[in-house]
């Protein structure tokens, strides 16, 4: 009897431990479980997250190691080969993705139209309207201000990926899932994006990101998913 | 109102890219003044294959511009803003072929008079041989969307469409370029116009069905 209420007190201090990384059942968004694929082939150790607002998780890991799949299928672009995604204790995916946005390599934006119409675009593909002056405050915000009738195509890389991520200011969800948003900005650029992110975490958001070599953000962080492939002889 | 959304931005999108209005019409001129030099014969022949080649060159030139009515959104990107938006992807589908039939579509019906006279269509046909792609061309686009959606992810599966889709083209052909033939020849083109119709109604009910099934599978 005794060795079993140790065994147990054990087994509550292991799990305390591992509080970090198993899923509280209450967190607003959670992932259990979660393993991708990609040709067949498993890519990473099962990921747990248990994420609630005003969080941010980094995800990091060596090219090749999955990042981009694994934020794919939580943002609900394609799925885990196991595991599950619940957001407010529900898996189900309309609910999710009312409350997210997902940012990946590719950006999104068309490029004959101009800045201020893919803002539109996005906004009413969203059941959001707005009015002129409001994706102008947007596009000033993203350091365009001047641009709102240029083609995303005359965009610069880093002025494109500006223009993808003003979409995050225009659309007011709570969850972001970043795929290396730091990639092909300036040095103002990633410290404009730095704030933004921190302010939306302030101000009960949460966000999901890859980043590689920014210190700033990886000190932010409240979770840290690190990507490791798994040994071939594993599944050998 | 995401549905109006995507359609006006598709529309924009071609009318800005004006190559992809012109090209289908470029390609029926430029073939349709093969005929006559490759036939060397004169109006009563061409007259004679003139419903056959209007329709087969209105079937073609839509063929060629079907491959991109995803293709483009899925590399650029924007396919996962309205997939991840929590559009229904059967509006969606249905958004896609609709502004895909107002930037081809439309265009082909209202030139392929033009094609008509060059071929020496008999005058009384034109009313049916516009009737009839203004009942087909949906087709076109709303089978395209399907071919589209399902070769999106692939390089170059411009030619893995055209094979796709040809076989369910085939009955339209039949039943359009019929129904334009009967007519020059002096019959009622009724019956070959009703199952035309029938097409019609069938491909706007189902393929975007078909097609939101296949966006989701080269999602996964």
């Amino acid at each position: 009897m005794i060795s079993l209420l140790l065994r147990c007190q054990k087994l509550k201090l292991t799990l305390q431990k591992h509080a970090a990384n198993k899923p509280l059942i209450s967190a607003l968004l959670q992932i259990q479980d979660a393993q991708c694929q990609r040709a067949g082939e498993v890519l990473f150790a099962p990921i747990n997250l248990a994420m609630d607002q005003s969080e941010l998780t980094v995800i990091a890991g060596p090219n090749g190691s999955g990042k981009t799949t694994l934020l794919e299928a939580m943002a609900g672009l394609s799925r885990f080969s196991s595991g599950y995604r619940r957001y407010e204790q529900s898996e189900e995916l309309n609910n999710w993705l009312q409350h997210s946005h997902y940012l990946g390599h590719k950006l999104g934006n068309k490029g004959n139209l101009s800045c201020a119409e893919n803002l539109e675009f996005v906004a009413h593909i969203n059941e959001i309207s707005v009015n002129q002056q409001q994706t102008e405050d947007v596009l000033d915000k993203a350091g365009l201000a001047g641009y709102q009738h240029q083609f995303a195509s005359d965009l610069s890389a880093g002025q494109k990926k500006r223009l993808a991520l003003s979409r995050l200011l225009l659309l007011n969800k709570t969850f972001w899932l970043l795929d290396e948003p730091f990639v092909n900005l300036d040095h103002a650029g990633c410290d404009w994006l730095y704030q933004i992110i921190e302010s939306h975490i302030s101000q009960g958001g949460a966000v999901i990101l890859t980043a590689h070599d920014q210190k700033k953000i990886h000190d932010l962080a409240n979770h840290h998913i690190t990507l490791e492939a798994i040994p071939e002889e594993v599944f050998t | 109102m995401r549905f109006w959304a995507l359609i006006k931005r598709d529309v924009l999108v071609s009318w800005r890219k004006k190559s992809n209005i012109y090209q289908p019409l470029v390609f029926q001129l430029l073939i349709v003044t093969m005929f006559p030099l490759g036939l060397g014969a004169g109006a009563q022949t061409l007259a004679k294959i003139a419903p056959a080649v209007v329709w087969i060159l209105a079937l073609l030139s839509t063929l060629i511009t079907l491959e991109n009515i995803f293709k483009d959104d899925y590399e650029d990107g924007s396919l996962d803003l309205y997939v991840l938006s929590g559009m229904n992807l059967y509006l969606a589908s249905l958004s896609k072929a609709i502004a895909h039939w107002f930037t081809t579509g439309i265009p082909v019906i209202l030139f392929a008079p033009v094609i008509g006279v060059l071929m020496h269509l008999p005058d009384h046909s034109y009313g049916i041989l516009m009737l009839s792609l203004l009942l087909a061309t949906p087709i076109f686009s709303l089978l395209g969307t399907v071919g589209s959606a399902l070769i999106m992810n692939i390089k170059n599966g411009g030619m893995l469409l055209s094979v796709l889709i040809m076989p369910l083209l085939a009955p339209i052909l039949i039943f359009g370029a019929g129904a334009v033939l009967e007519t020059s020849l002096g019959n009622s083109a009724y019956s070959h116009l009703m199952l035309l119709l029938g097409c019609t109604v069938l491909s706007l009910t189902l393929a975007p069905l078909a097609a939101a099934a296949a966006i989701k599978i080269n999602l996964e």
